[in-house]
């Protein structure tokens, strides 16, 4: 929590006999991550791959051309194959499928080939068959120029006024003229030229003989036969698919593991006799590593820690409680943070439920999301960032529910009670007597809501800065401080905003009276606007810091840790926002559904208001104030502390989906 | 409610309309350019993210003005 899992830098060393057995070790204990070795010297190189890597890779280049010939790149088998049945049948496999694949698949190109030029055929011979004309009878004349193609507009009188020996066999068609022009040698440039004046466009005739309307159904039965040839070579692709499909995939996930480990020493130092794996391993598992070494290399391969050198960063495994774990996917989407820096996953995961709750603050939409959240985790079991969004949904939907039925007692836009200020107002009273009353009215109290995100907006950023102060005061104690310079401003400010707030809300003034009560309650008036003597003093005392420990362009940012702040509000905008859609809606078709006295009318009414309120409050609703609640946390609080660009932890080691090995 | 209030609230709303205009033709251009970015390399969501509101800036100080219109209307 808040730190990442405690690495240490470690060699792995051992005779180069053990080399198989050790990166075997490593692979299936995942918790080394390899340095690789780029500086091979007189005594160590890099190593050569493992004496089965080619034999390996060249079974899965035949595995994959497979997969390409069956069209199997989408296929999820079922079930998972054991490594032990693959490994025992693959070789024989291998032989009868790669024959059979390949003859069919290449079956299936050559008639699919020799249908698609049969097709261009029969559409080339079907300009003509108007015609009458043999197609051979097209070329092959010492004295005379044939042109056929198709022109925009027929061309007859052009030809006629210039050209006295031609004739002419055309096709008027929807867009265009299909013409046969045949003319002496002697005019052969000038027809050319008036044709080309038409758009003339050349067609070429299949080299054939006979009538083309004979040719055509000689085509056509031609193709009919080769389709059902293509529909046998099919069929028989298709069973070789069901039979061999989950075979083929689970193999090239087992093959393709077995390549990766192979190829390992590529990326190691080796001498010639012993092997050095460098590398990273989280503090607490060395041990681990030691006893299955231990046991499966025969004391051949030993484990060391050693001082990692100066500037070496290690890799980051986020350490997470499993109920936190699902909101390191917010951190997929920024950057990993760097190994000395603060975790952040815990406070996305207290604060994302709690702004996003707020924010739809309704019971009803609320289990929506909940439903919504719940269903994504079991639905799509396949996609493990969209089932961590899932569990995401899930939490607000939760907090969600919970700010509806307590604060807001308000569900799908409808309060359980009419709102005193508007007593006619249609509620839940109507159904049954929900025994909770608001806290807060969206629509009402408004400047409450405003002093409740305000007060959020600076514990966060408050504690955006107290993480700030631990990342940098390792570093550097000027930037340490001016971090606590920046909380004083922040204090300053957040005094300032609660002294203009003043009695106004019941947050301000429980703030002021019990929390702000130990400073000196000066005031004076700064253009017409409250302001407290303290807070003054401490934003100027802050900002003098700033220009020592920041420099002075520090300065600009304070106007910008205002509007931070300020930010806080879309709290409670995005909540008064969807409270007055919701509103809006309901005041449009709860008097077509309660009070138009036609069933009809109510019932179109009802649907109207379902389709109305899921798509523009529900949907949309939660789409912007997920989007608002984690922009909170990326920019205003990440900005405070946050730096990022550590590397991941990327452990040697592999992750079967179809492929199962028992021990 | 007497004139002096109405103005002071017309002047609220003109205040977050107008700067909320300017963030939006701000945040057009920023934005495009950061969904491209993001296609690119996911990894640029957050840095893209960032970017994008730092126009938001202009209708926050909107937003400010406003609200000390309407506490004062």
């Amino acid at each position: 929590m808040l730190r990442p899992e405690e690495m240490t830098r470690a060699v792995v060393v051992g005779s180069i006999e053990s080399l198989d057995a050790t990166v075997e070790c490593l692979y299936e204990l995942g918790i080394l991550h390899l340095i690789d070795f780029t500086q091979p010297d007189e005594e160590f190189k890099l190593g050569e791959p493992l004496s089965k890597a080619s034999d390996t890779s060249q079974k899965l280049l035949k595995l994959r051309a497979m997969i390409r010939a069956l069209e199997l790149e989408g296929h999820r088998p079922e079930g998972k194959l054991q490594v032990k049945d693959i490994n025992k049948t693959l070789e024989q496999a291998l032989v009868t499928l790669d024959l059979s694949t390949s003859s069919k698949a290449e079956a299936k190109q050559r008639i699919q080939s020799l249908i698609r030029e049969r097709e261009s055929e029969i559409k080339v011979l079907d300009l003509v068959r108007t015609f009458g004309v043999p197609v051979e009878q097209y070329d092959g004349y010492e004295s005379i120029t044939v042109f056929l193609g198709t022109c925009r507009h027929d061309p007859e009188h052009a030809l006629r006024e210039s050209i006295r020996d031609y004739e002419i066999l055309k096709l008027e068609r929807k867009s265009d003229v299909v013409v046969a022009v045949f003319v002496a040698n002697e005019y052969k440039l000038e027809a050319s030229r008036i044709l080309a004046d038409y758009g003339f466009q050349e067609v070429k005739l299949p080299k054939l003989k006979g009538d083309p309307e004979k040719l055509i159904s000689k085509l056509t039965s031609e193709i009919a036969d080769l389709a059902k040839d293509l529909a046998r070579t099919e069929h028989d692709i298709e069973s070789i698919r069901k039979k061999f499909a989950n075979f083929i995939v689970a193999s090239e996930e087992h093959l393709a593991i077995e390549v990766m480990k192979a190829e390992t020493p590529l990326r190691i130092a080796t001498s010639a006799n012993s092997f050095v794996i460098d590398g990273w391993i989280p503090k607490a598992r060395i041990e681990e590593i030691q006893t299955a070494l231990d046991s499966l290399c025969c004391g051949l391969a030993f484990v060391e820690t050693i001082p990692p050198a100066s500037g070496e960063e290690p890799p980051v495994k986020l350490k997470n409680p499993k109920p936190v774990r699902p909101f390191e996917f917010f951190m997929t989407l920024v950057s990993t943070p760097k190994y000395e820096e603060v975790d952040p996953t815990l406070v996305l995961f207290i604060t994302f439920p709690l702004f996003f709750g707020f924010m739809i603050g309704d019971f009803g939409f609320g289990i929506g999301l909940v439903v919504a959240g719940a269903l994504m985790r079991l639905k799509l079991k396949n996609s493990p960032d969209l089932q961590k969004l899932g569990t995401i949904v899930l939490a607000g939907g939760i907090m969600a529910s919970i700010f509806g039925l307590f604060v807001f007692a308000e569900a799908f836009g409808v309060p359980f009670h009419p709102p005193e200020a508007n007593p006619d107002e249609h509620s839940w009273e109507s159904v049954a007597n929900i025994p909770i009353h608001p806290m807060l009215d969206k629509m009402h109290d408004i400047k409450e809501m405003l002093a409740i995100s305000l007060l959020a907006g600076w514990l966060h950023l408050t504690l955006g800065f107290v993480f700030g102060f631990v990342n940098t005061y390792r570093h550097s104690m000027k930037h340490a401080i001016a971090k606590v310079a920046w909380l004083v401003v922040l204090f300053g400010i957040f005094v300032e905003l609660m002294t203009i707030a003043g009695n106004n809300t019941a947050t301000s003034e429980t703030v002021n009276t019990a929390l702000l009560s130990f400073l000196p309650d000066i005031e004076t008036v700064i253009g017409g606007v409250k302001a407290s003597v303290p807070a003054l003093i401490m934003v100027l005392g802050g900002v003098a810091i700033l220009p020592f420990t920041e420099g002075a362009i520090a300065l600009t940012e304070v106007l910008g840790l205002f509007t931070n702040i300020m930010s806080y509000m879309r709290l409670a905008a995005l909540a008064t926002g969807k409270g007055a859609v919701a509103l809006a809606f309901n005041t449009m078709f709860f008097p077509m559904i309660f009070d138009s006295g036609n069933i009809v009318v109510a019932a179109i009414g009802a649907v109207l208001l379902v389709i109305a309120q899921t798509f523009f409050v529900f949907i949309l609703g939660a789409l912007s104030s997920g989007i608002q609640a984690v922009r909170l946390n990326y920019v205003e609080f990440f900005l405070k502390f946050f730096e990022g660009g550590g590397t991941d932890f990327a452990p040697l080691g592999y992750e079967r989906k179809y492929s199962v090995t028992t021990r | 409610m007497d004139i002096g209030t109405g103005l002071a609230l017309v002047g609220a709303g003109i205040a977050v309309g107008v700067a909320g205009l300017g963030t939006g033709v701000a945040q057009a251009q920023v934005g495009a350019a950061a969904v491209g970015a993001t296609a690119e390399n996911p990894k640029m969501f957050g840095r893209g993210m960032i970017l994008m509101v730092i126009s938001e800036t202009i209708v926050i100080f909107g937003l400010a003005i406003a609200f000390l219109l309407y506490t004062k209307a």
